[in-house]
C-alpha cells in the first residue's frame, strides 16, 4: 500500500497531500486542519461528517480522499467566516439551534444542499433533508426555526 | 481501516481486466456506503479495491427496447429525480425511504443489489417489478432474473470476475393497467434498517387480478418473492376472502429471525398486515 499525492480542493483552497488509500475524505480533511467536519459514528448514521462534494451532500466518513481529487469540497468553514457568516450560520446561532454544536456543521450542510435545491423548504422537506443528521442534546425544533429564517434571509437577498 | 491497494480504472475493459486478476482478493467498490462500513469494521478483507466511479459505461438511465435500463452507478437519489424512473412507484417509494439522504447521494443501485443485504431497500421492488439483471465479464455480458441473483445473505449468482452492469426494468410492468407500491416498516421514520418491507405489483383486468408479484424483504436469507401466495391471486376476483389468504400464505412463506430490532412472530404477523394493505393500496389506486 503506498501513498500518492492527492489533489484536493476544499473551500476554494487548493491543497496537495500525500495519502494513503484507506484514508477516508473525513480523516485527510481533519488532518488537514478541517476540524469543522466531525467524527461521529463514522459509518454514515449520524450525519456528523456531513460535507459537500459537487454541491451534493455525502458522509465523509464512507468517502475515500483518493475518490474526492478532483472535486470541490465545502466544509461548513467554507461557508463563510465569523465577519461575514452565512445567514444558516448566523441563523443557527440567532436561533439557539446548538447546545453541545457536535452535530451543527453537518446539519448546517445538510441544510445548504437543502436550499441549493429548494429555496422555500417546506417543514416536511426540511425534516427529510436533516433526517441522516442526528442531535442527540435537545431535539430539532430550532434547528428548523432557524432553517426557515435563514430561507427568507436568503431569499431577500437574491431578491436584492 | 485494513491496507488495500485502490485501482481507479476510467473505462469498463479496464476495470474488467483489474477484476479478472486473480492473484489476490479484489473487491467492486460503488458507493462505498456499504463498503467501507465493512472495511472498517474487517467483515471483508480485500487486498484490492477496484473504485468503479469513473467508469462511463456503468452510469446513465435510459430507455431500450421495451425496457429502462438503469446503469449500476446510479445514485439511488435518481430515483427520485429521473423521470424515466419516477413512475416505477414501488422503487421511488423504496428510494425516498432508503437510509437517509446522504446514503442515497452515494450508494448506487448496483451496490444494494450486490451487497445482497436480505433487508436492502430496492431489493422486493426490484423483484415485485420482475427487473433483469446484466452482468459483464472480459468475456461477454450474460442477462438473467434478478430473482435468480440472490443466493443467501449477502452471497449472489455473480462470478469473482464480473460487474453489475445495469438492471432492466420492463417498461410494460409500468402500463396504466398496473400499479406497483410499497413499504418499509422501520423502527422509526428515517435512517432505519427494514424489520419488514413488501413490494407489491398489481395488473388489474376487469374485476380480476390478471397478474400480481408479492415480494417481502428483511424476513428471509434473501429478499424474497411469495410465489405461493401470487398463486392464490392470479386470475381471481379481487376479493376480502382472496386477499385475507393470500396474506396469510405470505407470511407462511417466509421465514424471518428473531434479532435486537424484532421477533420473528412480529414480523410474520406484520408480512400478513402488509402484504394486504400493499395489495389494497395497488388494487385502489388503478
Amino acid at each position: 500500500m503506498n501513498p500518492k499525492l492527492v489533489t484536493l480542493s476544499v473551500n476554494h483552497r487548493t491543497h496537495h497531500v500525500a495519502l494513503n488509500p484507506n484514508t477516508t475524505l473525513l480523516s485527510a480533511l481533519r488532518d488537514l486542519g478541517y476540524t469543522d467536519v466531525k467524527s461521529g459514528c463514522e459509518k454514515g448514521d449520524c450525519g456528523a461528517c456531513t460535507v459537500l462534494v459537487n454541491g451534493i451532500a455525502v458522509n465523509a466518513c464512507l468517502q475515500l480522499a483518493w475518490l474526492a481529487e478532483g472535486q470541490d469540497i465545502l466544509t461548513v468553514a467554507g461557508l463563510g467566516s465569523s465577519d461575514q457568516p452565512h445567514p444558516l450560520q448566523t441563523a443557527f446561532a440567532d436561533f439557539g439551534a446548538a447546545q453541545c454544536g457536535f452535530c451543527t456543521p453537518g446539519m448546517i450542510m445538510s441544510a445548504k444542499a437543502l436550499l441549493d435545491e429548494r429555496p422555500q423548504p417546506t417543514e416536511a422537506e426540511m425534516r427529510k433533508a436533516l433526517s441522516g443528521n442526528l442531535c442527540r442534546c435537545t431535539g430539532y425544533a430550532r434547528i428548523f426555526e432557524a432553517i426557515e429564517h435563514a430561507a427568507k434571509q436568503l431569499n431577500v437577498d437574491s431578491r436584492g | 481501516m485494513r491496507e488495500f491497494e485502490l485501482l481507479q480504472p476510467k473505462t469498463l475493459p479496464d476495470a474488467l481486466d483489474a477484476l479478472a486478476q486473480n492473484d489476490a482478493a479484489r473487491r467492486p467498490l460503488g458507493g462505498g456506503t456499504d463498503l467501507l462500513v465493512d472495511l472498517r469494521a474487517k467483515r471483508v478483507q480485500p487486498d484490492v479495491l477496484i473504485a468503479l466511479q469513473k467508469v462511463n459505461e456503468l452510469r446513465g438511465v435510459a430507455r431500450v427496447n421495451g425496457h429502462v435500463r438503469v446503469g449500476a452507478s446510479t445514485p439511488i437519489a435518481e430515483f427520485l429525480k429521473h423521470p424515466l424512473l419516477t413512475p416505477y412507484r414501488a422503487l421511488h417509494q423504496a428510494a425516498s425511504v432508503f437510509a437517509n439522504p446522504m446514503i442515497r447521494n452515494a450508494g448506487t443501485i448496483g451496490g444494494n443489489i450486490g451487497s445482497a443485504s436480505p433487508a436492502g431497500d430496492t431489493l422486493p421492488p426490484l423483484l415485485a417489478l420482475d427487473a433483469q439483471i446484466e452482468l459483464v465479464s472480459a468475456s461477454g455480458t450474460r442477462t438473467l432474473a434478478l430473482d435468480d441473483f440472490f443466493l443467501g445473505p449477502r452471497k449472489t449468482a455473480r462470478n469473482a470476475n464480473e460487474l453489475i452492469y445495469a438492471i432492466q426494468l420492463p417498461a410494460k410492468e409500468n402500463s396504466s393497467a398496473t400499479r406497483s407500491c410499497f413499504y418499509k416498516l422501520g423502527l422509526r421514520q428515517a435512517d432505519a434498517i427494514s424489520l419488514v418491507s413488501v413490494a407489491v405489483w398489481l395488473a388489474r383486468e376487469g374485476e380480476k387480478i390478471r397478474d400480481v408479484r408479492i415480494a417481502l424483504g428483511a424476513v428471509a436469507p434473501r429478499p424474497l418473492r411469495a410465489k405461493r401466495a401470487e398463486e392464490i391471486l392470479r386470475g381471481q376476483i379481487f376479493s376480502e376472502t382472496n386477499l385475507k389468504e393470500a396474506a396469510r400464505i405470505a407470511a407462511a412463506e417466509c421465514s424471518p429471525i428473531d434479532d435486537l430490532r424484532a421477533s420473528a412472530k412480529y414480523r410474520r404477523r406484520m408480512v400478513n398486515v402488509y402484504t394486504r394493505r400493499m395489495l389494497e393500496q395497488a388494487w385502489q389506486n388503478l
